[in-house]
């Protein structure tokens, strides 16, 4: 197998939320040339070449120039047989043949295993050092130790190193692609408390409203912010189980808000997972109100379908004390109920 | 703006005759009938793109009631309701 990594410079990842936001982009880009694509780090995708030679003139070469254009941003990219590997070959912009493979690890210092190991990164660079001070400068050196002598001295952690060293690593975990489905409001400069709360609700109102979610529940959201002073903030949070309510969607990420270290320039809201769709889910009991949401819901479907999915719009209130009054409210497509 | 949302009351330009003290005397060729008040809004004074308005509530020639402003910066002249 020949694993493909593809690295955002570290330079544009400074930002934690925009570096998952590029990270984001470039994942679904990636996709888009057909690639099954694995990230579990900002900055950094891996996918298969296996099967996508053949959509690209049967050589790697033209599966790794079809990446590079639909990154549309700088990026740099590697080949190896397993994922530590391509990570250490997109760093150093090298393809590695698989019979070169062990070659290219043996050489490489053992520092390349920091941030790789699934260790904080702190314990990772302590377990590095200590190998070091034992001599063991080279991943070729790390690699000709017996497991049992690494497994003493080292524990779990050593390893892991042991396995990564000698390139043994297990397949990918691709991710099953999935639409954009995310929104994001603009405030007026330095909105907090009430106001954030309303700008939530339209956030909720328009997630659910996006024709892209197609019925489908939610499980799970990440809320971010573009701070007013400088910098961004973002929590995820799980739903337990897969909703497309709004009023839980609302109580589950009005305390969120709290958490906000400042005022907020804007606000956005991701899906990061889309459950089944509503009517499969099953329900207890359906009481008279849910019976009228329901015919309410319908009637909503057909005039959209009927008219577009622009015809159907809800007023949220922004900041209804606003002394400006287009700053008072906003229009936006009606959800599904 | 974000793409999707759609703000309401948004200002509008409109043809606004003022005397020499400033009151409006006709808007889009209608006379004013009265000033029925007027206010100043001043805001984001402290960024590089403040906000002032001189708004002016109006009873028109043609029986309208109409809330129109001044911008402080731009001096153009909007309609707005609220």
């Amino acid at each position: 197998m020949e694993v493909a990594c593809v690295l955002i410079p570290d330079s544009a990842l400074a930002d934690p939320v925009e570096a998952g936001e590029q990270t984001e982009r470039l994942l679904r880009r990636l996709e888009r040339i057909g690639a099954a694509v694995e990230s579990e780090r900002a900055g950094e995708a891996f996918f298969s070449l296996d099967g996508l030679r053949g959509l690209y003139g049967g050589e790697s070469a033209g599966v790794l120039a079809a990446a590079r254009r639909a990154a549309e941003i700088e990026v740099r990219i590697g080949v190896a047989p397993t994922r530590f590997a391509a990570h250490a070959a997109a760093q150093r912009e090298t393809i590695v043949p698989p019979p070169a493979a062990a070659d290219f690890l043996a050489a490489l210092p053992v520092s390349t295993l920091v941030g790789r190991l699934e260790l904080p990164p702190r314990e990772a660079g302590s377990l590095v050092e200590t190998m070091r001070r034992l001599g063991i400068e080279t991943l070729g050196t790390l690699g000709a130790i017996p497991a049992d002598l690494v497994a003493d001295r080292f524990g779990p952690p050593g390893l892991e190193a042991l396995r990564l060293a000698r390139g043994e690593q297990e397949p990918l975990r691709p991710r099953h692609p999935h639409e954009e489905l995310a929104e994001e409001v603009e405030l007026p400069e330095g909105a907090a408390g009430g106001q954030l709360e309303h700008a939530l609700r339209l956030l909720v109102a328009r997630l659910l409203a996006a024709p892209q979610r197609k019925g489908r529940t939610l499980l799970g959201l990440r809320l971010g912010a573009v701070l007013s002073g400088g910098g961004s903030w973002s929590v995820d949070q799980g739903l337990g189980r897969p909703t497309a309510s709004a009023r839980t969607l609302r109580a589950v990420l009005m305390p969120r808000l709290e958490t906000l270290p400042g005022p907020v320039a804007a606000l956005r809201l991701r899906a990061l997972g889309l459950g089944p769709q509503v009517g499969d889910q099953l329900e207890l009991s359906v009481r008279g109100e849910e019976h009228r949401r329901r015919r309410l819901a319908e009637a909503i479907r057909e005039v959209r379908a009927a008219q577009g999915a622009g015809s159907l719009l809800t007023i949220v209130p922004l900041d209804s004390a606003s002394r400006f009054p287009e700053r008072r409210a906003m229009l936006t497509p009606s959800p599904d109920r | 703006m974000t793409p999707g949302l759609r703000r309401l009351y948004v200002p509008r330009p409109v043809k606004v005759e003022a005397d020499s003290t400033g009151q409006p005397t006709s808007v889009d060729g209608v006379a004013v009938e009265a000033v029925r008040e007027e206010w100043v809004v001043e805001d984001r004074w402290w960024t590089p793109h403040p906000l002032g308005r001189h708004y002016f509530e109006l009873a028109l020639a043609d029986g309208r009631n109409l809330v129109v402003f001044r911008s402080i910066v731009s001096k153009r002249w909007y309609r707005q309701r609220a």
